[in-house]
């Protein structure tokens, strides 16, 4: 009997053994694991957004020959789940940056530089010629900023999210928007007897 | 057991069933002045289904801007992935990183026009790319 026992504990602890495993996959792949926000669709919005806002006539036409500032503000995220909308803000300004088209300056990061102009004005550590001047900073012509909102239903098994993302292009002088977008995804998940 | 058996093996073979395969193809736009079209794709039953029956490409200020016209060829909807990608003069793909895969829906036997602008103005020509 003593006999027996051991040999089904060896067996539940071998079967309850997990063998985990760790690997690397796309990262641009598409992510369905499950309704929520994911990274196919932060990638969808950024794309959709820069191709938009690149080829719209008065934004081709401002960029023409030169590269106007701009500053970014907060998406106000409306959905039920946390989001890290700074993420997707990330990603546009990268790709917005890398296209030549426009500058940015960045508001989380005054303090930081004020301290650093503080430092290269007032300890005496840095030579004059070289420290960089108060009041030079070239002030953002417009500002980015948008709405991220979702609608969730279920019933029974089945679940659907619609998400709508939308983005502004402001000038600041002025308030008028100068172009505005927005990108819709549907996502559905419907749960079935096996899983399949 | 002798329903058993069969109960089983049916088990089995749900659990099996792959839901997805990973197979890409490729559909190369090759960009010399005039729009010349090569289409070839190691999946050969998605290409099969896909066909690019118009292509265009334009400068949006100094950035190269396309345009392919894909059509379902099948009489089934088709669930597929594409990407774009851009190349410089010399041949070196642009921030490859920053493409991700977009995912398309065609009704069968319909048409659907995707759009893609390069990242950059040193964009000369562009691929098209599709998977499952």
């Amino acid at each position: 009997m003593r006999r027996v026992l051991t040999m089904i504990m060896l067996g539940a602890a071998v079967a309850l053994s997990g063998c985990s495993t760790v690997d690397y996959g796309d990262a641009q792949a598409r992510e369905t694991v499950n309704t929520d926000f994911g990274s196919t669709d932060l990638q969808m919005i950024a794309s959709k957004m820069v191709d938009d806002m690149l080829v719209f006539p008065p934004i081709v036409q401002l960029t023409q020959n030169r590269r106007p500032v701009v500053f970014v503000d907060s998406i106000k995220n409306k959905t039920t789940e946390h989001i890290d909308t700074e993420s997707i803000t990330d990603t546009i300004q990268s790709k917005l940056l890398n296209s030549g088209k426009f500058r940015f300056v960045d508001m989380t990061k005054v303090e930081s530089v004020r301290e650093q102009l503080d430092y290269q004005s007032e300890s005496g550590l840095v030579d004059p010629n070289t420290a960089a001047q108060m009041g030079r900073q070239i002030g953002a012509e417009f500002m980015m900023y948008g709405n991220f909102s979702s609608i969730v239903k279920r019933e029974g098994s089945t679940k659907d999210v619609y998400y709508k993302f939308t983005l502004k292009l402001m000038n600041i002088q002025t308030g008028i928007i100068e172009w505005a977008n927005e990108k819709e995804i549907r996502k559905t998940q419907k749960k079935s007897l096996f899983g399949m | 057991m002798t329903i058993f058996r069969p109960l089983m093996a049916l088990l089995v073979a749900l659990l099996l069933t792959a839901c997805s395969a990973s197979n890409m193809g490729q559909l190369e736009v090759d960009e010399n002045g005039e729009t010349v079209t090569r289409v070839y794709s190691n999946n050969s039953l998605l290409s099969s289904r896909i066909s690019v029956p118009d292509l265009k490409q334009k400068k949006v200020g100094d950035l190269l801007y396309m345009q392919a016209t894909l059509e379902n060829d099948w009489k089934f909807q088709l669930d597929f992935q594409y990407k774009v990608k851009f190349f410089d003069a010399d041949g070196f793909e642009l921030q490859p990183e920053a493409q991700p895969w977009r995912q398309v829906v065609m009704a069968g036997r319909s048409q659907n026009n995707i759009k893609a602008i390069a990242p950059n103005p040193s964009a000369v020509r562009f691929e098209i790319w599709v998977q499952e």
